[in-house]
């Protein structure tokens, strides 16, 4: 079944999380809405292998990493397609083309840096777009290059350099919220110095606002920071109740005292529960 | 008197008052009031402080349901109503995954304070654009089948379906040890 939804209800951090966690393989596709002219519309795509990145291009024909050899220079577009013809059919063809010396490891890391990691980081400045997840998408090893990369460190790298966090406003985490770890040990992505900081405080008992006061960062920053780390999965949000003066509690009635004495339940009333509710069903 | 403290959480939505009101046999408390800010997109109304149902059955038996506010402003009422459950509930509308992050931030409560059973039911699993029950555990945060709660699809509005809902939760608590809850 297709997973599919807008990026105003499901950003696409939490997205890019759910897609990694799932360790989901299949085609994201993203469509642009323009309410001023609805027939102007783009699509992206986004290809995954077991929850990483694995390519990403605006057309569906194949020939976007060949145009963008080509573009390059280092090879022409017909040459980096007739290659992809004649190889492996499941050999992406970055590591065809590497292996016939028609290119460098280097030159396929700048392919990669350039295909995925810029194109997709300039999605996450979309205000609203529609998606859809298509699990039984075939892998598109015309447009691969043959490295990947896990969709949450995407997902960092893009965050890090987001200008305007408004469309993400209603998903950051309370100022009164504490933030908590999800791992056993430490987290496994390159975090950056403020990203360590807050993972310090990752112990579920001082509020984002606390944290922001000790080290002296605007609470704005604070916020998005624990959003990284969140749709990173390192941490979840935990609500702190703001502690209220209670009014004195009123003595209780007897009846309602020996109402409230039995604190545990027997397993007999369990059974006998069962019982009576399956009439029901 | 025995009594079970259920309690039916989840953001706002998600179908708690219904799903007490479907099993209740008296008529629920509630404590519906107009909703003034993105709610009412929604609904016309919403619970302010919780919602009150009850099952009697066999002499000196009784469960008692408690519906919260969805709203996290009235997380003090989480804090309350969690603090005497035996279990809870939480349920997650299937339609709405804007609504996901809502409901890990209401179990991440839950469940840093009150150990008790917990089940999830996703509800609105018949609306079109419903995600299908792995991808919502996924979405969740509950990788695994092995670890993870029972979650199952219910219906709020039909009562044989939360019947069967209150069923799966009970027989998963009885698998753990229901926790002795403080008078």
């Amino acid at each position: 079944m297709a997973v599919t939804g807008y990026l105003s209800e499901f950003s696409l951090a939490e997205l890019f999380n759910f897609l990694e966690q799932g360790s989901k393989t299949g085609l994201l596709t993203l469509c642009t809405l323009s309410d001023a002219q609805p027939e102007n519309h783009e699509n992206h795509y986004i290809w995954f292998n077991q929850g990483r990145i694995v390519a990403a291009a605006n057309r569906l024909d194949q020939h976007g990493l060949a145009y963008m050899i080509g573009q390059r220079g280092w090879l022409g577009e017909h040459t980096a397609l007739r290659v992809a013809q004649t190889c492996n059919v499941t050999t992406p063809i970055g590591l065809s083309l590497k292996t016939q010396g028609l290119l460098t490891v280097e030159q396929l890391k700048m392919l990669f840096y350039t295909q995925v990691m810029r194109q997709v980081c300039t999605l996450f400045t979309l205000k609203d777009a529609w998606f859809q997840f298509d699990c039984k998408a075939p892998l598109p090893f015309a447009e691969m290059t043959g490295l990947n990369a896990p969709a949450t460190e995407v997902t960092l790298a893009a965050l890090r350099v987001l200008k305007d966090w408004s469309a993400l406003a209603s998903k950051l985490p309370e100022p009164t919220s504490a933030v908590m770890s999800m791992i056993d040990g430490k987290p496994q992505q390159k975090l950056n110095q403020t990203e360590w900081q807050l993972w310090e405080f990752a112990n579920g008992t001082l509020s984002l606002q606390a944290i922001a006061h000790q080290l002296q960062l605007p609470l704005a920053k604070v916020q998005q920071i624990a959003f990284r780390l969140v749709t990173a999965g390192l941490v979840e949000e935990v609500p702190l109740v703001t502690l209220m003066t209670a009014p004195p509690k009123p003595e209780p009635l007897p009846m309602e005292a020996a109402a409230t004495e039995t604190t545990t339940v027997s397993h007999s009333f369990l059974h006998n529960l069962v019982g009576f509710l399956k009439g029901k069903v | 008197m025995e009594i079970m403290r259920l309690v039916v959480t989840g953001p706002v939505g998600a179908g708690k008052s219904t799903f007490i009101r479907s099993v209740s046999e008296i008529t629920v408390v509630d404590t519906d009031r107009r909703a003034t800010d993105e709610t009412a997109l929604l609904k016309q109304k919403t619970t302010v402080a919780f919602d009150f149902g009850r099952l009697s059955f066999g002499p000196e038996m009784a469960l008692h349901l408690y519906g919260t506010p969805g709203q996290a402003r009235f997380d003090f009422m989480w804090d309350i109503l969690i603090q005497k459950a035996h279990a809870y509930i939480l349920l997650v509308a299937a339609h709405r995954p804007s609504e996901f992050i809502d409901a890990r931030r209401i179990r991440a409560f839950m469940r840093q304070r009150s150990p008790v059973p917990m089940m999830i039911g996703l509800t609105h699993m018949d609306a079109p654009e419903a995600w299908d029950l792995e991808n919502a555990a996924i979405a969740l945060g509950y990788l695994s089948t092995n670890k993870r709660p029972p979650i199952i699809a219910v219906d709020p509005t039909q009562t044989a379906s939360v019947a069967q809902a209150v069923i799966t939760l009970v027989q998963h608590s009885m698998q753990d040890c229901l926790v002795e809850r403080p008078a």
